[in-house]
């Protein structure tokens, strides 16, 4: 290993430069933090050096934040406090420099690295958009160990900092300088020089330079920062937010709260040691571990090379979009927020009105939570087009169909859609359950008909399935997976099987809910209990969600395909006959009135004598998962257990902190899963707990899902 | 000279001021119809030089509304675009100086046309009140802030109508209306007359809705996009000539014959065209809508202003060789119906051409039957920036159906000014 750390100076400011050898990223590991302080002991004794500024030598990055290997491999609290007392100490010493010290940020500045930052006294960086700073642990599981979680409450007070690690939030440059986490912005071209002349100014007294966002702190929040009350009442909210989007299944934010609430306002170093303790006890839990396994796989998911093309594709620059229903109008939002032109095609007027409607209302959302400025909205409406004809779909480099979910109607638009446009014109079906073989069967130039299934509500679920068909040209593929990056989706390929892989492992879930009610479980009951076991949303509401004609539609073609096993449960034809529909029509197995829901009263609901154990419902409804998830991996589906979880986890939600449906299969033993499907094979139905072949294979010698 | 091809084009429903399109400024209304002349022609954006809008009442929100039309449209940053005004002849002015951008090399894909709200033209401040509020925003203390306070009085704050303002005359100091009296009484043309003229466009238009239907398209209208407009609304099916009759004279109270029910309405809308070379346009595979054989424009009296048809048709027929019987189809905008018959009269006038034709030759006469077949400005109203487009596009459309060879249109410029186009189908 080279040297990570270079000290020269010029005019009397000495620049430490960060440069993490033979790769292009920066980050903070044992190795590299020694090396760093044998640097910083000798700083002091030199006495040219009137100010220290410290850089990147990458050009996209400061310092990414420490190595999250390392911190996977942490297997012990004594360990994990080891490191990061080790770590802190090496943070301590800058801290502890006599000279003005200016951290100089260029790119990313996350974790660790802006832990470093924070010891400086002045902290700078580049108006480039490269720039992104954070403390994001939490999203890890664990918390900022290098004494961030001291020192930015420090910094910018209670209530600007606690919510910031809370959150994990990472922000560009110019709000880091308006909260105060930043004293200066400077161009990213003469950032370094800029750096020098603000050091030698300080070293000159001119500048008792620090950003208003630091001199704002705590004058009008005096109550709520500067009295004890006041800050009980801050810490009390916040843990009660904490529990109502973690539900207690993350203890990282708990543990947060409670260590600022311990030291916030706290002079001397002991508060340094209860940060180590917290981080040490954090770093061991499965959670974290979890967290960091999901981490690592949505990272190697964003640039799955899923097809052996890696050069330059041609781009989507203008897509057309044909029914204008929920899913038509969310498509269109999305492809027009990334710039790019769409055109909308449906029957009627009021259909093409609703996907303006849908378009407007999500913008609206995010105009709320100012995330674009009403410019950006006006601008990228008026990017989505929308016409009766086939005017302005020639001309589309894709073609993304959205029309009801019918085989003979999806075909007839197919063959229409390959007639009227250029070979070079992508033919995508967002259809959840049709097979992507049939429509090209009837297309002309079959090789750019492709599946590319999004879920709704499209703008927030961050994955697409693709689904090539057996035609599909590689380009064709490739050209799918980059359209759907651009758009800021996770993608998976999945074989053209009904139901692709989400759909086909949601619905047993479902199914196996409905079947559940029927047996005397109350839809309430199970609800809460797929919710305690970190499920998003339970699947009864789920299935009020997606639309009990959706689901009903989707139920049937699944039970076709696949025959007893997906056997649609008599409740939900009873739902489906009562012509309920669901959420968007308030009505479904629930009654919705805005926030509040209540047991639909139509359905006489009954409680039976002997009631099932809440882990007996529990596991049903979730083996029964594992058990059509390896059946896919048997089908080859899909490639790897890992598609499977991170489509389960961005698809569905499926609680991260237990990093994926397989991961938790085999975490409790492939055989005892295996055991309790034969078990409800006798006791509930032989073909829905029927195992799969890879599961029984895989249970017999003791393997798992991972190898 | 290369041959200049209008490809296609397409606007909004006229509508009118203050009605379905009030929220909706130029800026809008133009996006909108670009956007769908793009999707309707499957044009690549990429291949377009230049926008090029006309539009009077400029958006005080959207400095050179061209160029906010275009990026709005979707057409790339790297593009141009500039907007004109000729006031009512602004849309001429989009499409000539498409032809002459086109035919000096400097661009080769043009889309011309119009963008105006008249519902969007701003009220104004006194100067006196606007020094005030300047002072105002200078002040540091609350006391200086007072001391300018007490300085308002109450005239400081009535507004004045942009509007009203831009349809009067600077020079000679009469409203538009006022104009089209001048005309009333030098070719002393009567009320009824008038009126006739009027009810004739609002049959027009009614009869003619399923084909102006193809020059239209649906606006669907944010932000709760629960209305949409398919049509114009100008045009009233109930018009009679008693209801005509009944309305006051607007300019001249007392002896007056302009109504508001024989002069062009105050509307709102936009209009694009495709304009390239011949030769482009048939290597990108198009069915060209029509050609553009000759324009012209001409100065006037501004009092007499709405007789710029006259004084422009004569000069273009001039200048092509080509005599009046040639032409098989005309639009002459409609700002009043007393300017339109005025124009006639002039035309087929021993008198007028002898003293205002250099050649001293009558034009000739206009059969009724070719002007304004589908109505005109009276019933659908006169977006002045958008008119001219509007014109040529109604015009090449309906020359289209009948299969015609020659059209000609033609317009009043509020100013003393006179634009017309001679017009050709294969």
């Amino acid at each position: 290993m080279g040297k990570s750390w270079n000290l020269h100076t010029q005019d009397g400011i000495g620049i430490l430069e960060f440069d993490c050898p033979d790769t292009e990223v920066n980050v903070l590991t044992a190795e590299n933090m020694a090396e760093l302080r044998d640097v910083l002991v000798e700083i002091p004794k030199r006495s040219e050096i009137k100010a220290l500024i410290i850089v990147s030598a990458k050009k996209r990055i400061f310092i990414a934040g420490a190595d999250i290997k390392e911190i996977q491999n942490i297997s012990t609290e004594e360990d994990a406090f080891k490191k990061a007392e080790h770590g802190k100490q090496v943070v301590q010493l800058l801290e502890d420099l006599n000279i003005p010290t200016v951290t100089v940020i260029n790119g990313a500045c996350l974790g660790g690295g802006y832990e470093l930052a924070l010891a400086t006294k002045y902290r700078v960086a580049s108006f480039s958009e490269k720039v992104q700073i954070g403390l994001p642990e939490v999203k890890l599981g664990i918390l900022p160990g290098f004494g961030g979680s001291i020192r930015l409450p420090r910094l910018l007070g209670l209530l600007k900092a606690l919510p910031l690690i809370l959150a994990g939030k990472v922000i560009p440059s110019k709000d880091a300088l308006k909260n105060g986490m930043v004293d200066r912005l400077f161009p990213e071209g003469t950032l370094r020089e800029n750096a020098v002349e603000f050091a030698k100014e300080i070293v000159q007294g001119k500048i008792n330079g620090i950003s208003s966002g630091r001199q704002l702190k705590r004058k009008s929040n005096w109550f709520l920062e500067g009295t004890p009350f006041g800050r009980s009442l801050v810490f009390k909210q916040a843990k009660q937010n904490v529990l109502k989007e973690t539900k207690g299944f993350y203890p990282a934010p708990l543990q947060i709260i409670d260590l600022v609430r311990r030291t916030c306002g706290r002079k001397g170093q002991s508060v340094f040691q209860e940060e180590s303790r917290d981080f040490s006890k954090l770093a061991v839990t499965p959670v974290s571990k979890s967290l960091i396994k999901v981490f690592f796989m949505m990272e190697q998911y964003k640039k799955f090379p899923w097809t052996d093309i890696s050069g330059k594709v041609p781009s989507v620059n203008k897509c057309g979009v044909l029914g204008a229903g929920v899913m038509g109008g969310g498509i269109a939002q999305l492809v027009s927020y990334k710039s790019i032109p769409v055109r909308v095609k449906d029957i009627n007027e009021k259909a093409l009105a609703g996907a303006l409607k849908e378009a407007w209302r999500i913008y609206g959302g995010a105009l709320k939570r100012r995330k674009i400025t009403a410019y950006d909205r006006d601008y990228k409406m008026g990017l989505i087009s929308v016409g009766l004809t086939n005017d302005g779909l020639r001309r589309a480099d894709i073609i993304i169909e959205a029309v009801v979910e019918n085989l003979e109607i999806k075909q007839k638009v197919f063959k229409e859609l390959s007639e009227l446009t250029d070979a070079h014109v992508i033919l995508a079906s967002n259809t959840s359950s049709l097979s992507v073989n049939q429509l090209a069967d009837v297309s002309k130039s079959p090789e750019r008909v492709v599946g590319l299934h999004f879920f709704n509500p499209v703008h927030r679920m961050p994955l697409v399935e693709i689904v090539p068909s057996s035609r599909t040209s590689r380009e064709v593929l490739e050209r799918t997976i980059r359209f759907s990056r651009t758009l800021g989706k996770t993608v998976i390929v999945v074989k053209d099987v009904p139901g692709f892989l989400v759909n086909r492992l949601l619905l047993p879930y479902m199914n196996e809910a409905a079947y559940l009610v029927e047996e005397g479980v109350l839809p309430e009951e199970l609800d809460r209990i797929a919710e305690q076991f970190g499920m998003p949303m339970g699947p009864v509401e789920l299935v009020d969600q997606v639309g009990i004609d959706v689901g009903y539609k989707v139920a049937h073609n699944l039970s076709e395909a696949y025959g007893e096993r997906m056997k649609v449960s008599s409740v939900l034809e009873e739902a489906k006959q009562k012509g309920l529909l669901g959420k968007k029509s308030g009505r479904g197995f629930y009654i919705y009135h805005g926030k509040e829901k209540k047991l639909n009263p139509d359905f006489k609901f009954q409680k039976f004598a002997k009631p099932i154990p809440q882990e007996e419902v529990m596991k049903r409804l979730i083996y029964i998962m594992v058990n059509e998830a390896a059946r896919c991996l048997d089908e080859k589906v899909v490639n790897d257990p890992s598609t499977v979880d991170i489509g389960m986890i961005m698809g569905t939600g499926f609680s991260p902190f237990r990093a994926g449906l397989l991961r938790y299969a085999d975490q409790v033993g492939l055989p005892n899963i295996l055991a309790d499907l034969e078990r409800f094979q006798k006791s509930v139905n032989r073909a829905r707990f029927e195992p799969s072949p890879l599961l029984e294979r895989l249970a017999e010698t003791n393997q798992t899902f991972y190898q | 000279m290369e041959q200049i091809t209008i490809v296609d084009g397409v606007r909004t429903p006229f509508v009118k001021a203050w009605t379905l399109f009030d929220r909706l400024p130029a800026q809008t209304l133009g996006a909108l119809c670009v956007r769908e002349l793009l999707e309707r022609t499957e044009i690549d954006p990429n291949l377009i030089d230049e926008v090029i809008i006309g539009c009077v009442a400029q958006p005080i929100d959207a400095a050179n509304v061209s160029r906010v039309i275009s990026l709005s449209s979707g057409i790339p940053k790297s593009k141009k675009a500039y907007t004109v005004n000729r006031n009512c002849a602004s849309g001429f002015e989009a499409l000539t100086s498409a032809i002459e951008k086109i035919q000096t090399g400097s661009d080769e894909i043009v889309v011309a046309g119009g963008a105006e709200s008249m519902s969007n033209a701003p009220l104004a401040f006194s100067k006196e009140a606007a020094a005030l509020f300047m002072k105002l925003g200078r002040t540091k203390t609350f006391l200086d802030r007072l001391k300018v306070f007490t300085q308002f009085r109450p005239k400081h704050f009535k507004p004045i109508a942009v509007l009203q303002l831009a349809l009067t005359d600077p020079i000679c100091g009469l409203n538009m209306g006022e104009t089209a009296e001048v005309l009333a009484r030098k070719f002393g043309i009567s009320r009824k007359d008038q009126d006739l003229f009027a009810l004739e466009s609002h049959k027009r238009v009614i009869s003619g809705r399923e084909k102006l239907r193809e020059e239209t398209m649906t606006v669907f209208i944010p932000p709760k996009y629960e209305h949409y407009v398919q049509e114009d609304n100008g045009p009233r099916e109930q018009q009679s000539l008693e209801a005509l009759a009944k309305l006051k004279p607007v300019f001249d109270r007392r002896s007056g014959t302009v109504t508001a029910g024989n002069s062009s309405q105050i509307t709102d809308g936009a209009c694009a065209l495709l304009v390239m070379p011949e030769a482009r346009a048939k290597s990108l595979g198009y069915q060209i809508l029509g050609m553009i054989r000759a324009y012209e424009y001409v100065g006037l009296e501004p009092s007499e202003m709405g007789l710029g048809p006259a004084f422009a048709i004569e000069k273009v027929l001039r200048k092509t060789k080509l005599k009046l019987k040639d032409i098989e189809l005309f639009e002459i905008n409609e700002a009043f119906a007393v300017q339109v018959l005025a124009c006639l009269r002039a035309l087929n006038s021993t008198s007028f051409a002898k003293e205002n034709f250099s050649n001293g030759e009558v034009v000739g006469e206009i059969n009724p039957n070719l002007l304004n077949v589908n109505g005109g400005g009276i019933a659908l109203g006169h977006p002045v920036g958008v008119s001219g487009a509007r014109l040529v596009l109604t015009c090449l459309k309906e020359m289209k159906r009948r299969g015609l060879h020659l059209g000609l249109v033609s317009l009043c410029v509020g100013g003393g000014q006179g634009g017309a186009f001679i017009l050709e189908r294969e």
